[in-house]
């Protein structure tokens, strides 16, 4: 009966290579805007860009153990693979873990980006008036399903990473060389060992195992984790670099928002000075893509977890769950210090360590039960 | 049921939405109903923390279609107040004007001397923060009153004073006379603690006909010359009358927020070319073979200059590698020195010359200023592992002992439309050089 | 009566909570299979081959009649306002649905008989002959052998060409019957049809339907006493427009020919560029009353089946009275009425037709309409001019870029101008802005008022300049622009500058090959200058996301709308977005799953020899 539904599942949506790359590099970049180059300077100096290859190296070896675990279950999402273990209470453990997370992640989001459209743009809007806007694409894009979202995100991503790659480059007169010295930054137990937990990141792998049911073979997955990795550390990379190269050591940690400072140094001449907020037009793209693809994957969970016929009633209370969620923080430096202590913490053990015990389990289990037999 | 249905949710859709756009647009601001402010002044002031003075374009003077725009005086609009900070200013000018102050187009902030010298960090700081003000913005140290600066500009080649002050201040391109000192550089040079920043100088000129030039605001005495030459004056020193009464020339070196020095023209052509900013500039030069003649050349970057820093006994030892290339553009006393014997005398000449004014340059900013405005530290920066030893290491205090080695490679690359100086014939139907 | 209006006033309260709850209660969606184009894994078209000749043969025989009632008995039984009580041979009176009645019992009445006053009476009274002027009812004798054989036909003036009716009907019939005859005089119905008649489109029926329905559309019906079938030739010739040059796609270079009103010269159009005997000309009939022949027509080893089929569903299962136009059936047929682009091209030009079919796709042409309906199509089809394939390589890609420039212009810039101009006003640089201002410091009104007058006139000024008769036309459409736009200006109403903007936007919108398309981005436009002025940019990129979203979202005939770009296809046909030149166009599009993918080999200009191979030209 389990299979049967994910095989009628599987014959309705499928998706390319390109398009799951698309879309997860999508959930992994978005912080680029957000705030991830400068939580990089805190942590490690100038160093900031060797600590985001290290990162990325550690997710790649990561995925891999990932990916080898799941092999033996290709076809099954986590939740599938939750209830194969420990019947329907692990299903809804699973369940309700991953929808926690997703659910906490998109408030945070959510509240980030409008305080940043708020002080970038519009200043004296209420902040309510911005999230309902992030909050109609956000339902309207989770209604369109899965498979329009993914679709538009393999057309909006090239032109984003078009604009981003303007931004970088334009701002390359202003480029020092020494603002990379001293190379390694505030040492090297900054860079390595307390570097780690910034894995977390790169939480939004988890999504991936959710999304492996759409993705055709299991090779498609693999390659598909591999390659969205990468990129997405070559994209995050590059943004660090950029902001070290042109802000000195301690200036680093001052903005707000590292890409948006970038992106109001253009200046070629007296014409070709003022486009940041152009530049606004994709970070909000790029955030309502990712609004509506974990409010899709919460919903989705949430009928799966609990064996629901349809999900599509379950976005508008969920977005409004979401809403009230992200207005609870008093100001925008409480949001950043709710995701700094605590959310970057826990995200890891959900995303990383929870994957792995499950995955880990089920295989145990699996080999216990073909020894039975 | 279905009808009456559908029209009942459109009816609740409709007024919602009808709702959101009576309430919305809380940032639309239209177009005129704001004021744009072209230039900041800051003074001290007398009542308050800071004397503020805004010069505000007037649209109208440039509308097309409309009855030919007033003269040069319609175009902007100032007013002074006394305020505690830039933004309470602004709370306060509000009340006056028609229209809203939107500093997004502000294009200059100035301050005046005795404000630079007391510091500006904490102004620096609060524009920083404020989204309006670009770091686009042109920084500039007025030697008088920032008021009087800003009430002297008053563009004539323009109508439009923003205008003005973009390619006033972007200058430096092809004068090497004062420096670029945009809001953002300030902010770099200052916050990278291998560096420190530099603003340009301005003023407004002080003679009214050409009959009073003196020369005593020059510094060529002191750099040991006979003449002055053009780079040897502060801005408010510049031997003109005009129409157009601002002027700049110089930088202000700041050490953190503090103005603790100035530099003339021709030593900031020294602080670019060290930098790594300079573009092209005429020099002149006397000429070697003739006293009382000069040679003009126009010198642009050949490549970027390359130092080193080593530490030999706690004091920083700094070899400094310039190229530069040049084209001839006149050589007044007629000799020949397109020709290829006689061309490195011209060119020994430059490079001895400017060695000598480099390193008299380098040596006031370790000396007298102890401000490493060129940014050797960053060079130093390189050989730390680690940023706690580089902060262990204290480069500032250590820069005022600061040995130079200057090494200056100039070619003479063209030599203009004259590929050869042939001598006069005078009447008396002898070769004559010129200069006899 | 208190205990009434109480109970009514308790139904409206339970009526009124039964709407509440009817909006916001989630309603289990229907399950509709949607149709998916999928691949077709049948490789040689023979058995299908088969299927469509006889399913043609089947159209044509008399048995097929029985056929084609039942078909027209099971759509009648739909929910349209058909009145089932009133008696069938009740005529006269063509409003009501009087006509249509098809019971089973009602057939036999309509049976021809053999004697002819029946016949005649029947005639006469269903076409109302004295009152109706311009049918004419011509009796007339044939002499066979030795019996004289009375004989009427029936047409209508001004539907037929009279010179084939007079030549190839009733001359024959009337003198050259003198001659002998040879075989069986009781065979006289076959005898009459293969010797006698000699006009090239002759049907034998039984029934009065039938032989009514092809006399009102421009047949001639020949009654023979004794005969209880009736004859009647296709004798078509009405006054029609000639093939003169489209209307709306005009190209520089290239054939000028375009459709007109009649179906067969358009299918003649078509066929005369497409030789091919694969190209099937399917007949649908649609409308009661109007009876509209539409064609369909496809290449059968190219057009997917199962494209075919679902087009061919959807045609036969169209209930309605009168079909007008082909913009009608494409609002009849197409997948989603409220999406805003066109899910079908539609086109006047015959060799885009015919260059779209041998694609693969399927088109509709409707009796009536010189726009024929090609369909599934795609975002980048609607892009393409007729012109892209006949214009060289190095320029075809810069005009189709243009065009797209000219697409996002029209539909954004008005809504990105009211965005930039009331919020981001940093954006602009300082010279461009203290003019805007300085233009803008008279004008009492605020952007957004502007703009939308200045929106709103601008279309009426185009629908006006439609209508304007004769000479003063265009004329009217450039002074209304300039001199309006000046005048309004001078008046200080509007800035200049939005003038500027307006144009711009109007322009970038005729320069849209498809104007359909053009019509929903003018429509559009404006949702985008509302979200323009309600947040800015935010507004805008909301606007951008959602469009983008159910643009993905929509299907065309079972074809993801955004193919190219939307579902990556094969990347070898990159004809999409890029135009390669035509020797390089070698496979059909990937989406449209096609029987035959390879319409070009790959080396298909024989001149170009590599020498190592020698010889090679292309089969």
């Amino acid at each position: 009966m389990r299979i049967g539904e994910i095989k009628r599942m599987n014959n309705k949506i499928r998706f390319g290579t390109w398009e799951s790359v698309t879309i997860m590099l999508i959930l992994f970049c978005t912080q680029i805007f957000l705030s991830f180059p400068r939580t990089m300077a805190e942590g490690a100096g100038n160093a900031g860009w060797i600590l985001v290859i290290y990162i990325t190296v550690i997710v790649l070896v990561l995925f891999a153990i990932m990916s080898k675990l799941y092999s033996r279950f290709e076809g099954m999402d986590i939740i599938d693979i939750s209830e194969y273990l420990a019947g329907n209470v692990g299903r809804v453990i699973a369940g309700t873990v991953f929808i926690v997370y997703l659910v906490s992640i998109l408030s945070i989001v959510l509240r980030e980006y409008a305080e940043n459209v708020k002080t970038v743009s519009l200043p004296s809007t209420p902040i309510v008036y911005i999230m309902g806007f992030f909050a109609i694409s956000m339902i309207v894009g989770a209604y369109a399903g899965i498979e329009a979202l993914v679709r538009t995100s393999a057309i909006s991503v090239p032109i984003i990473a078009f604009a981003f790659f303007i931004i970088i480059l334009g701002v390359s007169q202003y480029y020092d060389i020494t603002n990379l010295f001293p190379i390694l930054g505030t040492g090297a137990k900054d860079i390595f060992i307390e570097g780690i937990p910034k894995i977390s990141f790169f939480s939004a792998i988890s999504i991936l195992f959710f999304m492996s049911p759409f993705i055709r073979t299991h090779k498609s997955f693999k390659s598909v984790g591999y390659i969205s990795i990468t990129i997405a550390g070559i994209l995050l990379t590059f943004s660090t670099l950029a902001y070290m190269l042109v802000f000195p050591y301690p200036a680093s940690l001052e903005n707000i928002l590292p890409i948006y400072s970038l992106a109001r140094l253009i200046n070629y001449g007296r014409f070709f000075q003022r486009i940041e907020a152009l530049f606004v037009v994709i970070w909000d793209t790029v955030a309502m893509l990712y609004l509506s693809t974990g409010l899709f994957f919460t919903v989705y969970i949430f009928k799966k977890t609990f064996k629901l016929v349809y999900y599509k009633p379950l976005i508008i209370p969920f977005t409004i769950i979401i809403l009230g969620l992200s207005l609870i923080p008093q100001s925008y430096m409480a949001v950043v210090e709710i995701e700094n202590m605590y959310f970057r913490k826990i995200v890891l053990a959900v995303s990383f360590g929870f994957i792995i015990i499950i995955m880990s389990a089920a295989l145990l289990f699996k080999k216990m039960q073909k020894r039975r037999k | 049921m279905e009808k009456s249905n559908f029209r009942i949710f459109s009816l609740i859709l409709i007024s919602v939405i009808i709702c959101t756009m009576i309430t919305g647009c809380f940032d639309r601001r239209e177009v005129d109903e704001l004021a744009y402010v072209m230039a900041i002044g800051l003074d001290k002031g007398k009542t308050n923390d800071i004397k503020m003075t805004l010069q505000m374009a007037v649209p109208l003077a440039f509308g097309s279609g409309n009855e030919g725009g007033g003269e040069g005086d319609k175009s902007v609009l100032v007013t002074t107040i006394e305020t505690p900070s830039i933004v309470s200013g602004l709370n306060i000018t509000n009340n006056f004007l028609s229209k809203q102050i939107n500093l997004s187009h502000a294009k200059v902030i100035v301050f005046s001397e005795e404000l630079a010298r007391e510091g500006i960090q904490k102004y620096i700081n609060s524009l920083e923060r404020f989204r309006d003000v670009r770091g686009n913005t042109y920084l500039v140290v007025s030697k008088g009153s920032a008021e009087e600066y800003l009430r002297s500009v008053k563009p004539v080649l323009e109508v439009n004073p923003a205008k003005f002050f973009e390619l006033n201040l972007t200058s430096y391109r092809y004068t090497s006379y004062t420096a670029g000192s945009q809001l953002l550089d300030f902010f770099l040079q200052q916050s990278s603690s291998g560096s420190q920043a530099v603003v340009t100088l301005a003023a407004t000129g002080k003679y009214e006909s050409s009959d009073e030039f003196s020369l005593n605001g020059s510094t060529y005495k002191e750099k040991g010359r006979d003449n002055p030459l053009e780079g040897d004056f502060k801005a408010g020193n510049i031997p003109r009358v005009g129409d157009i009464k601002s002027e700049i020339m110089g930088v202000a070196v700041f050490d953190g927020g503090k103005m603790v020095g100035e530099l003339d023209g021709e030593e900031t052509s020294n602080y670019l070319i060290i930098n790594g900013k300079f573009k092209n500039f005429y020099f002149t030069l006397p000429d070697p073979l003739f006293d009382e003649e000069y040679v003009v050349l126009n010198i642009n970057s050949g490549r970027s200059p390359g130092f080193r820093v080593n530490m030999v006994d706690e004091k920083p030892i700094i070899d400094l590698n310039i190229r530069l290339e040049g084209d001839i553009i006149s050589i007044q006393s007629g000799e020949n020195y397109e020709d290829l014997d006689k061309l490195p005398i011209l060119e020994r000449a430059v490079e001895e010359f400017m060695k000598k004014d480099m390193l008299k340059f380098l040596y006031k900013t370790s000396r007298e200023f102890n401000c490493d405005i060129c940014g050797f530290g960053k060079e130093m920066k390189k050989k730390f592992i680690d940023w706690n030893e580089w902060e262990k290491f204290n480069w500032p205090s250590k820069y005022k002992n600061a040995e130079f080695n200057v090494n200056i490679d100039f070619k003479i690359r063209r030599p203009g439309l004259i590929v050869q100086s042939v001598p006069v014939y005078t009447t008396e139907g002898e070769k004559v050089m010129p200069s006899d | 009566m208190r205990v009434e209006i109480a109970k009514t006033g308790v139904k409206d309260l339970r009526k009124i909570t039964d709407i509440i709850k009817s909006i916001l209660i989630f309603k289990e969606p229907k399950e509709v299979e949607k149709f998916v184009l999928e691949e077709d894994k049948n490789e040689d078209g023979n058995s299908s081959t088969k299927e469509k000749s006889t399913k043609k043969e089947a159209n044509s025989e008399p048995g097929s009649t029985q056929k084609r009632e039942n078909w027209v008995t099971s759509i009648m039984t739909a929910p349209f306002v058909i009145d089932k009580e009133k008696k069938g041979g009740e005529k006269g009176d063509k409003d009501e649905n009087s006509k249509k009645e098809s019971k089973n019992s009602k057939n036999q009445k309509d049976n021809i008989s053999k004697k002819i006053s029946e016949n005649l009476d029947y005639i006469k009274k269903k076409y109302s002959i004295p009152t109706n002027g311009d049918i004419v009812l011509r009796e007339f004798d044939i002499t066979v052998k030795d019996r004289t054989i009375s004989a009427f036909a029936v047409f209508i003036d001004g539907m037929t060409d009279r010179m084939v009716i007079n030549h190839a009907i009733l001359q024959p019939l009337l003198m050259l019957s003198n001659l002998d005859i040879k075989g069986n005089p009781n065979e006289l119905g076959e005898y009459i049809k293969k010797h006698l008649l000699p006009q090239g489109q002759l049907n034998i029926f039984n029934t009065f339907e039938k032989v009514i329905s092809e006399v009102n559309f421009g047949g001639c019906a020949v009654f023979i006493d004794g005969l209880d079938v009736a004859f009647t030739a296709d004798v078509k010739g009405w006054e029609h427009r000639g093939v003169e040059r489209p209307n709306t796609e005009l190209v520089i270079r290239g054939p000028q020919e375009g459709f007109t009103e009649v179906l067969r010269v358009n299918t003649a159009l078509v066929r005369k560029i497409l030789k091919d005997e694969d190209l099937i000309v399917e007949n649908v009939e649609i409308g009661r009353r109007s009876k509209t022949p539409c064609s369909m027509l496809y290449i059968k080893d190219i057009a997917n089946e199962k494209l075919v089929n679902e087009v061919r569903r959807r045609l036969k299962s169209i209930k309605i009275d009168y079909l007008q136009d082909s913009g009608e059936l494409e609002q009849l047929i197409e997948d989603s009425t409220i999406l805003h682009t066109p899910q079908m091209i539609d086109t006047e030009r015959p060799d885009r037709v015919a260059s779209m079919l041998a694609e693969g796709k399927v088109a509709v042409i409707v009796n009536g309409s010189p726009f024929a309906l090609v369909m599934p199509a795609t975002a980048t089809e609607l892009f393409r001019s007729a012109e892209d394939s006949y214009v060289r390589f190095p320029y075809g890609n810069f005009f189709k870029f243009i065009r797209i420039i000219g697409l996002f212009i029209t539909l954004l810039l008005p809504g990105f101008y009211i965005a930039t101009i009331n919020y981001h006003v940093e954006m602009i640089p300082t010279d461009l802005l203290l003019a805007i201002e300085a233009s803008r410091e008279r004008v009492p009104f605020p952007s957004i008022v502007e703009i939308l007058i200045l929106e709103i006139s601008f279309e009426l000024i185009r629908e006006a300049g439609i209508r304007i008769p004769g000479p003063i036309g265009p004329t009217l459409g450039i002074i209304g622009a300039l001199i309006l736009g000046q005048a309004a200006v001078a008046a200080n109403i509007v800035s200049p500058i939005l003038i500027i903007v307006v144009a711009v936007t109007g322009i970038g919108s005729f320069s849209i090959p498809s104007f359909s398309l053009a019509f929903s981005l003018r429509v559009l436009r404006f949702g985008y200058i509302l979200l323009g002025t309600l947040a800015g940019f935010l507004g805008f990129t909301t606007g951008l996301f959602i469009h983008l979203v159910t643009l993905v979202n929509a299907k065309s005939f079972g074809v993801p709308f955004m193919v190219p770009i939307g579902p990556r296809t094969s990347d070898r046909y990159i004809d999409d977005i890029v135009r390669a030149p035509v020797w390089k166009q070698e496979k059909r599009p990937d989406y449209l799953n096609t029987k035959d993918v390879r319409k070009q080999p790959h080396i298909s200009r024989g001149w170009v020899r590599d020498e190592n191979r020698g010889d090679k030209e292309n089969e």
